[in-house]
Order: C-alpha cells, then structure tokens, then sequence
C-alpha cells in the first residue's frame, strides 16, 4: 500500500503531511509565522524574494532552502529560525528597505527582521513612493495562473528591471480580471474602472478573485473546465448511466470514448482562452475548433472556425446514436449557424429515428432519408432542409410537440407509443439527461416552467446517485430550493458555471445537503450582488426575490392558457421503460423494484406484466413527489399558486388573483 | 457487509479501504467527499483507511455539470 503521509519535526516539534506539501505549508500548519514577501497563497510559488529561508537537514546534510517552493519528499528535520537565517533575512530585509523605504509592506519585515538601517543600501535606485513596484512577480503569475494571459511581464535586466505591458501600452487581450492589482503586496497596481457604478466594487472584486484563485488551483483536478469546457461531462454522464443514447432508451454506449472531451482536447479544440463573456471571469469553458473543414451543405469544402462542441451537443449526438466526433463538430457547426439549438434538434431527431426504427414512419414520410439511430449523414441532410425551408426538415423543425401530435393523428395505432417516446413538455424538448431512474430529475424537469431545461433543477446526482434526498419532502425540498436559486441567479445576469463547475477545496466541511448548494458560492453571488446595489442578501431574502418572479412566470403561462396540471405530466420515457429492449437492459435494477419496493415477486409475471406494473409503480411516484413540490412551492393541487403564497410574497394583485383563481375553477372543472 | 449510501450493501473484507469502496462501486466521479460512520475521510487517506465492517459509508458526490 503506498504511503502518502511523510512525518517530519519542524522546531522539534513532530507533524505529518502529505508527501508533496510545501515546506511553508507544513510550518503554517503548525501556526509558526516566517516573514514573506513574493508568496500568495493562491499563487504557485516562486521563492524569489528568498525571506522565507529555512534550515533543514536532510539525510545529515545541512542546507537553507526557500520554505515556499521547498516540496518534502521525506522526512526531514527543519528549523524555522536560527542565527544563521536570521542574519540571511536581515540582510534581505536592510537591502529591500534601501530601496523601497516607504512601502508599507517592507517597513514591516524589516521591522521583523530586525533590519533597520534604511541608509545602509540607499542608492540611485531607491524609490520614495509608498506604493512602489517592488518587483515580487506576484502580479505576473496571478494574469498567467489566473486568467492564462502574458498581459504584463518583466522587461529589462539588473537595474533596468521594470514591470510592463509588450511595448508599454495597454494590451487588448486584457480581460480586467484584476487578478495583478488583487494580488500586488504595495498598491502598485490599482484598478481605475469601475463599470455600472457599483456600490462596493472592493467587494465583487474580492470574492470574483475567490473564484480566479479555485480555477487556478483547483480546476485542473475537479471539472477540466478550462481544458475541456463542459464536454468533460460527456465521459462522466455515460459511466453513471445518465447519457442518453437512442431517444433516452439507455444511459451508456461502448462508443462513448469517441466523442468525449479527452477526443475533443486531443485532436480538436484548439482555441480555450477567456473570451470575456462574463467580465474579467478567467473560467474559461468556451472552446473552440480552428481550420474544421466541412463535408456537407452550402459551406461544403470550407474550413471554419466551430464554437464548441459542449457537452449538451455531444448529449444530443449520442442520443441520435451519432458516435462520430466529425459528426459532432459539423452538426455544431450547422446547428450555430442556422441558429438552431442542438438540444433541440438532437432531441427531435433522436424521437423521429425511434419513429422511423419502429416502423411509425417510413421513408414515404421522411422524402426518403432513412433515419435510422446513428444516421450522422441523414441527420445532416435533415438540418440542412430545414435550414432551406424544404422536404421532411420543415417538419424536423417544427419540433417533438408537433411531430406526435401530427403523427397520432395520422396513424392513431400509435397514439400511445409516440406519447411514450417523445420527450417534450409543455412544447419544449427535453435536455440531455437520462432522467428515468431519478425521480427528483423527472420532477426537476417536467416541473420546469419553460419546459424539461435542467437548469431550473439538476438533481440526478443528489437523487439518483447519493441517496441524498430520499423522501418526498427531501425531493420537495430540493425542488423549491434549486429552481429558485438557479432562477434567482439567472435573472441577476449572474452565469451558473462558477457556482458548481469549481468548488472550494473545503467544501467538504459541511453537511451533505449544505454542500451540495456550494455555500461558499451562493455567498459569492450574494456579495456580487451587495456589491452591486448596496443591498445585503440572505437566503430567504434570495428566494423570496426569485420566489416572486418564479410564481409571475406561472402565473404568465396561466394567462396564456398553458402551464396546467397536464403540462406537468412527463412523457413516460422520462419516468420508466417504453420499450421491452429498455427493461430487457435494466432488468436487474427493475426486477428488484418489483421484488422490494412493490412486493412483487417478478418471476411468476411476463415482461408485459412486470413494465405494467413498473410503470403503475412509478407514475403514481411522479405523483406524488410532484403534488409534494405543489405543497413546498406553496401551490394547490393543481400546481396554482394559492393566493395565500401570491400575499406572502406581496404580489396579490386583483389581476394576477384574477387568473389564478380562473385556472384553478377550470382545473377543478377538469380534473 | 457495510451499507453505502443507505442503499447498496457491499461485502466486507479484511483491510478494506475507502479506494476498495470507491473501486468496487465504479465511482470515479472528481468531486466526492466519503464519510465512514459519519466520520469524514481526506482524499489522501482513501488508501489506507480500513473501513469496519457493519460500516456505513456515504459517497457523496457534488453535482457539477447541468
């Protein structure tokens, strides 16, 4: 078994660390206190200020070294302070004080360094502002580790030595992360912009700076986003059984590893910098694909630039059965520039090839294109009419709603079966999450107001996944909490990378429901917003905010007739087994259901018998947690919002009562 | 025999550790924080944290993505 625990004695005093830990790490551990100067904790380090010199023995071997970058292999024995590193750090300390005599900062190590000669290595050099650049670096690591930028560097040599843009002026490439005035010891670099006059802008550039340092140090061993973007979920979805594949029938694919993001980084993406979609955010997520020459439509044969692909594109083509990552890129690419979301054209296309595979449509439907699952060519095609306003795309692009509404009435022997498949509430297509074996992600998102978009609730791994939130009110809980948050943030223009596709590295601390909301992160969006308007938040204060746009949204749908009980309803691909392949694939896990969950004992039923009652099983869940979320959202039965709730949150006007109670007197009518 | 995520129920072994855990559910996931009978285990002691039988362990994974 391999040890990762290296004992060693700092001051004689005994500790144990992980092999690899930096010296200064392991004696900060121990709450012992070293002069520094160039070291930032969210920095690597550089030991080129050399204040924090230790003596350490090695193998018997005496040596100083700089504690900062001072990685401990094996055990060692360390003193932090001794005559002869006390004289070394005066000697720095007297030679920083010549030169910058009125930097704050350097007035203070020499005074802890009893160095206090300012004359002795006074020179030409020497400068009087108290806000000197004094030439630490720290500002040159922040804009590359921070933001992956060169935007300032060193020029010059010896006494020449200065801190510059490439040929003193203002480089373009800077995204005004901040990140060189966050870190700068003295002050030297200060920020003179403040956009939208903010109230606190020292306050949204603090915690902005919380979230620069996780994606410097963090981000490489959590979610790859700057290296790979969203696209490193697609490798993630399809080991957990949650990609979909073949209209959401399965979660995996042995083909997978074609388009996941390791295909991508490896041979595609060629362009990952910040591209300031968010202002001075050094995420980085958005990837790009330079010189992709394309094989089909009216740019056939051009080489072009393709914004992506990210995971909801490699989703849509993993759920059309399309594992070619060329495939990808140029469905993308085509999808982008006929302004087409891939999540929906992935989706339409993954229920048409169900359609055309189970003989509901044929190619006397489709203008002959056969649409068979992992048809990349046809899909093409398909796209491209639709782009022209031609053949069997016009209807492609009219979406799943449409399609099995269309359908049923033309061959009404499949009425049922197109109802089961096509993955659609109210008129907007489903995003790519396998979501049957979760019944908080079915709820998630069918509950959704504007339709299945997980961004109001993605709950598949708190549910699914963690056994989390195992009751009806846990789900409940949950329901209310995450789409309100999520909403909140959204209507703020705050983007929802930063809270969960980087977390801070104690995160763990808390209780499992506390850590799956990020509360570090909630906080940032909180101060964001302080800092903004002036005005403090708190989490009821927060979703009460949401909570009144939330419930205006419904009331909206109301209005316009749409939003009832029956658009809360889920396709049942969503919830269970359509087919006798999808049972057939999980029989295990839907066996034990039976057997466990509903006192059946499978083996006396026939297939038929065993997805009835499956699917009895699971609608009547689906039911239950969503009347559960009704209640916790302060909704009737009908998911109405009481006009109890529309007072609570101060928006009980005559008007919006007016609509609610008309929809709940036709809910009652027709229910 | 030690219950994870008080739902799946593993075998036991002698001296088997959170990485047996982790390796035996297929968890792979960057973002998991393990407790063993509510006592919360560090990244780097998943190699040598012998978990006890009748133990209860909780693989908690932090949504990212979606």
């Amino acid at each position: 078994m391999e040890t990762k625990k290296i004992t060693l004695t700092i001051n004689d005093i005994e500790t144990t660390i992980v092999k690899g830990t930096t010296l200064l790490s392991a004696i900060n551990k121990l709450n012992i206190d070293i002069p520094t100067l160039c070291h930032h904790k969210d920095l690597t380090p550089s030991g080129n200020c050399r204040l924090c010199v230790c003596e350490i023995e090695n193998n018997g071997k005496k040596e100083l070294v700089t504690s900062c970058n001072y990685p401990i292999m094996n055990s060692i024995k360390v003193e932090t302070e001794n005559e002869k590193i006390k004289k070394h750090r005066q000697n720095l300390a007297l030679m920083y004080l010549g030169r910058y005599p009125n930097v704050p900062i350097i007035q203070e190590i020499a005074r802890r360094c009893e160095a206090f000669d300012s004359d002795l290595y006074k020179s030409e050099l020497s400068e009087t502002s108290a806000k000197a650049c004094i030439l630490c670096g720290r500002c040159i690591r922040a804009c590359e580790e921070f933001i992956q930028e060169k935007i300032i560097s060193f020029a010059g040599r010896g006494i020449n030595r200065h801190l510059t843009m490439p040929f003193s002026e203002v480089d373009p490439h800077c995204v005004g992360c901040t990140s060189c005035a966050y870190v700068c010891p003295t002050g030297a670099i200060q920020i003179v912009d403040q956009m939208n006059n903010p109230a606190n802008p020292e306050l949204i550039r603090n915690h902005g700076m919380k979230v620069n340092a996780e994606m410097a140090n963090l981000d490489p061993y959590q979610c790859r986003m700057r290296e790979v973007g969203t696209a490193n979920i697609v490798e993630v979805m399809d080991k957990y059984d949650l990609l979909p594949v073949h209209n959401y029938k399965f979660g995996q694919h042995v083909d997978t590893p074609k388009i996941d993001s390791k295909v991508m980084k490896k041979h595609y993406f060629t362009q990952g910098h910040p591209d300031q979609c968010w202002h001075g955010c050094s995420m980085a997520c958005a990837k790009a694909v330079d010189g992709f020459k394309l094989k089909t439509g009216p740019y056939k044969g051009h080489k072009v630039c393709v914004d992506g692909p990210e995971y909801e594109t490699a989703g849509g083509c993993s759920n059309m059965g399309c594992f070619d990552i060329e495939f990808v890129i140029e469905f993308n690419f085509y999808c982008d520039t006929y302004g087409i979301d891939t999540i929906s054209m992935g989706t339409t296309m993954a229920f048409v090839m169900e359609a055309f595979e189970a003989g509901v449509i044929t190619t006397k439907d489709t203008g002959g294109i056969k649409l068979n699952f992992g048809a990349c060519h046809e899909v093409l095609e398909c796209l491209h009419q639709l782009s022209k306003g031609e053949g069997f795309g016009v209807e492609v692009g009219q979406g799943v709603k449409f399609l099995k509404e269309k359908w049923s009435k033309q061959k009404p022997q499949f009425k049922s079966f197109l109802y089961d498949i096509g993955m659609e509430a109210k008129g907007l297509e489903y995003s790519q999450y396998m979501c049957k074996e979760s019944l908080a992600q079915q709820a998630g998102y069918t509950l959704a107001l504007k339709g299945p978009q997980h961004d109001e609730a993605w709950l598949i791994f708190m549910d699914m996944v963690n056994n989390q939130i195992p009751s009806f009110e846990d789900k409940a809980e949950a329901l209310y909490y995450f789409p309100l948050f999520r909403t909140w943030f959204g209507l703020q223009g705050l983007c929802k990378i930063v809270w969960n596709d980087v977390s801070p590295a104690d995160n763990k601390k808390h209780p499992p429901q506390q850590a799956a909301k990020i509360p570090e992160h909630v906080d940032n969006y909180w101060k964001f917003f302080e800092g903004m308007t002036g005005i403090k938040l708190d989490e009821e204060k927060m979703l009460n905010q949401s909570a009144r746009v939330h419930n205006l949204q419904k009331i909206i749908g109301l209005m316009l007739g749409r939003n009832k009980l029956i658009d809360d309803i889920p396709p049942y691909r969503a919830v269970g087994p359509v087919t006798k392949e999808e049972y057939e694939s999980r029989k295990e896990r839907y066996d034990k259901e039976l057997k466990e969950k509903i006192g059946i004992e499978p083996t006396s039923l026939s297939i038929e018998e065993k997805m009835s009652k499956v699917r009895e099983y699971r609608m009547n869940q689906y039911h239950k947690v969503m009347q559960a979320a009704f209640k916790r959202r302060g909704w009737d039965q009908y998911g109405i919002p009481t006009v109890e709730r529309l007072k609570q949150l101060g928006i009980d006007r005559p008007f919006f009562i007016k609509i609610v109670e008309k929809a709940r007197h036709e809910a009652v009518e027709s229910n | 025999m030690i219950t994870v995520n008080n739902r799946d129920q593993l075998d036991w072994t002698e001296n088997m550790t959170v990485r047996d855990i982790l390796k035996l559910m297929g968890h792979t996931y960057s973002l998991i924080t393990v407790t063993v009978n509510d006592q919360l285990v560090e990244d780097e002691d998943y190699d040598s944290f012998i978990v006890p039988d009748h133990a209860f362990v909780s693989v908690f994974h932090l949504a990212h993505g979606g």
